[in-house]
């Protein structure tokens, strides 16, 4: 007479907390995930094919589009592929403005992640504070670029302008005010106990298990690996930049959740060294006005706010656009580490996980 | 005064439902207007801290006198004030879909049972022990009758009560069901379980309030609660470990954060009521917003002192002698249950969602053995002090 059934349900890609268009195929036992299958494409747009058909130049505003709320980072990745395909140096300067605004985005980025973490798990107050202090950068980059997401903030070569006057004065504004902010987010979060009763012990993956599906950025910290590659291989002006890596043991998601605000204190830090010790000089190299590549091919990596965003370039001969581009987003890679957080765990925990991997589906798309 | 005819007790029976009705009516969206105020406030919404109207159209209207002048309307802190009635105009016109494969007349009836016994238990309420005021002397049938405190003086007054309360659940399961879909399916479920815990340390809370006033009938028992008449100094104890485990039961019957689990609406979209909109996910809302007040006054009168200024029996330190506040008032009443709606909004504002498992552990790991320690604490109390 009775007999039980499992309950499949989609979660998204129309769903306040998948995080744009992700949908997520789950089998439910009562609110218990069996099994989890998460299903991407509904935001492709053919970026990497685009790429191909486009100059160098132009190729780095479709960069914009992949991770929209780190465009900044997808730009940086760009153009040091570009110059190390073509052997361009950067000046000084520009490497340091670069840096600066590198490390705001990622405070920008992790600061979206917070407010919309929190709001899942239910805390609406940190969503709208998190958006005040976002809001105080994306000003910064307007001041600096004139957009606020889709940037294009670098060229190939160095910059196209130098800093706005004022800039430097609003940045130091922002330097000032971030660290007690932060606090501020703490105070709500960081020792509530509901907070971690939904956070501590959940969602959780092994640095092992992390390793063989490639995941990386603050996810792989939080789970104790100490990899980095703004320390690995640094680019721009990482290299003369004192900062430490935050990591954390044990690998769920309040340990991310402190990677993440550790990272944010760490960025803050980097933005001083860029203020306080900006060189003068140009901003800009002497570089060719139609770059045409040799047989050349580069895979170049920077450290995005999710992870490892991996830039490949094959150049042909006399070609003035990319033969073949291809990225490796840090999202698209993270999100298979999903099904293994939450198999056997609750409805309420898929939330949970989409949340703290943290990801974009413009760039798992592209 | 000679007893009323039927026709008398009737026509003072209707008076007295359309004025509670009234202030219930008023004071739903009055509720959602500070909720918009307080959480604005908290959590430094731009647009409910200062959206002022315009100098033009119908907000302006509101305010052109100061306007004219040419100074910023003292009424300023009540800007956006027209939003509710603007939410009432959207619920009432907007078009009432019922989804082709629900099953329309339990759809139909789930609000309607909602919102019906949210609204009853205001009947059984007391809202000022005794007689408010006597009715004008000069009007014709009602000249002169008293207005009484409550609707109806019920004897088992807190009976009532509550079974009518958890009456409103079968709304919420009920219109889960019918909804014939899996997100609201998954929000019933939850609510179901989570009020049917929730209900036992409820009523287990509410027990010791029983014992110390040894009476069910609501006005009496508030009166002896809070001026303490007969009951040892040690009730204090018992009364105040119930005041907060009723409280945070209050918080799960009424849906609201943390345990706002049937609608979490990051995961399960907008729970029970997904497939509702118009009036019929209007009535929801009503239903909500009024188990929230009746849960207030609840507290209010058993626990946080009714009708009198001090709380938990402390009154007997103010003599009855002293003017105003020594005497029970329907504005501490109110004073209070404000108080109380004001915690409901602020807690909103600051805590994170529990998950499903751990809001089960709650009820029946913590606070029901809780309820129970108090209950035995305030049967020691009674019988031995």
């Amino acid at each position: 007479m009775f007999k039980s059934e499992e309950l499949e349900i989609n979660l998204g890609p129309q769903h306040p907390s998948t995080h744009g268009v992700l949908r997520v195929k789950l089998r439910l036992d009562g609110e218990t995930v069996v099994s989890c299958t998460p299903v991407i494409g509904y935001l492709h747009r053919g970026l990497e094919k685009i790429c191909e058909n486009k100059t160098y130049f132009q190729g780095q505003v479709w960069t914009d589009r992949m991770d929209y709320v780190a465009a900044i980072s997808n730009n940086l990745g760009w153009v040091e592929g570009v110059e190390k395909l073509f052997g361009i140096e950067t000046p000084r300067r520009a490497r340091y403005i670069r840096t600066m605004l590198t490390e705001m985005n990622r405070i920008a980025s992790h600061l979206l992640w917070l407010a919309t973490h929190a709001l899942d798990i239910g805390a609406m107050t940190v969503f709208l504070y998190a958006f005040r202090e976002r809001e105080f950068l994306l000003d910064l980059f307007e001041a600096f670029c004139g957009a606020r997401l889709t940037t294009t903030a670098f060229r190939i070569g160095g910059l196209r302008e130098d800093l706005p006057p004022g800039f430097v004065k609003q940045a130091r504004a922002f330097q000032a005010i971030f660290p007690e902010r932060l606090e501020e987010y703490e105070t709500l979060l960081s020792e509530n106990r509901i907070w971690k009763k939904r956070t501590v012990g959940v969602a959780r993956i092994t640095a092992e298990d992390c390793i063989a599906l490639g995941v990386t950025g603050p996810v792989l910290r939080a789970a104790g690996v100490p990899y980095d590659i703004r320390k690995a291989f640094p680019s721009a002006a990482y290299a003369e930049m004192d900062f430490e890596i935050p990591t954390r043991p044990e690998a769920d998601t309040y340990a991310r959740y402190l990677v993440r605000l550790a990272e944010m204190r760490q960025s803050h830090r980097i933005i001083q060294q860029c203020l306080d010790g900006l060189p003068e000089g140009p901003v800009m190299a002497k570089i060719p006005k139609i770059l045409k590549s040799e047989v050349n091919e580069v895979y170049h990596a920077i450290e995005a706010p999710k992870g490892e965003l991996g830039y490949y370039f094959v150049g042909e001969k006399g070609g003035v656009n990319p033969y073949r581009m291809h990225v490796r987003a840090p999202s698209f890679v993270n999100l298979q580490a999903l099904p293994k957080m939450i198999e056997g765990r609750l409805l309420a925990d898929v939330i949970a996980a989409i949340g703290t991997l943290d990801v974009v589906l413009g760039e798992i798309d592209r | 005064m000679p007893p009323m005819t039927l026709l008398q007790t009737i026509a003072m029976g209707l008076i007295q439902i359309v004025a509670v009705l009234i202030v219930v009516f008023i004071m739903v969206p009055l509720l959602t207007f500070a909720e918009r105020k307080v959480i604005g406030y908290a959590q430094v919404r731009l647009g409910a801290t200062r959206t002022a109207g315009g100098r033009k159209g119908f907000t302006a209207s509101l305010n052109r006198g100061m306007w004219a002048m040419g100074k910023v309307p003292v009424l300023s802190f009540f800007r956006g004030l027209p939003v509710f009635v603007a939410d009432a105009v959207k619920l009432i016109t907007k078009e009432d879909i019922i989804p082709a494969k629900a099953d329309r007349a339990v759809f139909t009836l789930a609000p309607i049972l909602s919102v019906v016994a949210a609204f009853g238990v205001f009947s059984a309420i007391a809202y000022y022990p005794g007689v408010m005021f006597y009715m004008p002397k000069s009007w014709p049938l009602i000249g002169g009758l008293p207005f009484n405190g409550a609707i109806a003086d019920v004897n088992v007054g807190l009976l009532f009560i509550l079974g009518l309360a958890s009456v409103g659940v079968y709304g919420i399961v009920l219109g889960a069901w019918a909804s014939n879909s899996k997100y609201p399916l998954l929000g019933g479920l939850r609510s179901a379980a989570q009020i049917v815990s929730y209900e036992v340390p409820l009523t287990l809370s509410l027990l010791p309030a029983v014992i110390l006033a040894g009476t069910l009938n609501f006005k009496d028992m508030s009166v002896i609660l809070s001026t303490g008449q007969g009951m040892s100094p040690l009730a204090v104890i018992p009364l105040f470990i119930g005041f907060f485990i009723y409280t945070t039961c209050g918080f799960a019957e009424t849906n609201r954060v943390p345990f706002d689990l049937p609608e979490a609406e990051t995961e399960l979209v907008a729970g029970f009521h997904t497939e509702y909109s118009g009036m019929k996910f209007g009535f929801f809302y009503l239903a909500e917003y009024a188990n929230m007040i009746v849960v207030s006054c609840l507290a209010t009168a058993f626990f946080f002192g009714g009708y009198y200024l001090l709380p938990f029996g402390l009154q007997r330190i103010i003599p009855a002698s002293v003017p105003f506040l020594g005497h029970p008032s329907f504005l501490f009443f109110m004073a209070k249950v404000s108080l109380l709606l004001f915690v409901f909004i602020w807690v909103r504002a600051t805590l994170p969602r529990y998950r499903y498992d751990q809001l089960m552990d709650v009820g029946w790991k913590y606070l029901i053995p809780l309820s129970l320690v108090n209950l035995f604490i305030a049967a020691v109390i009674r019988y031995a002090f």
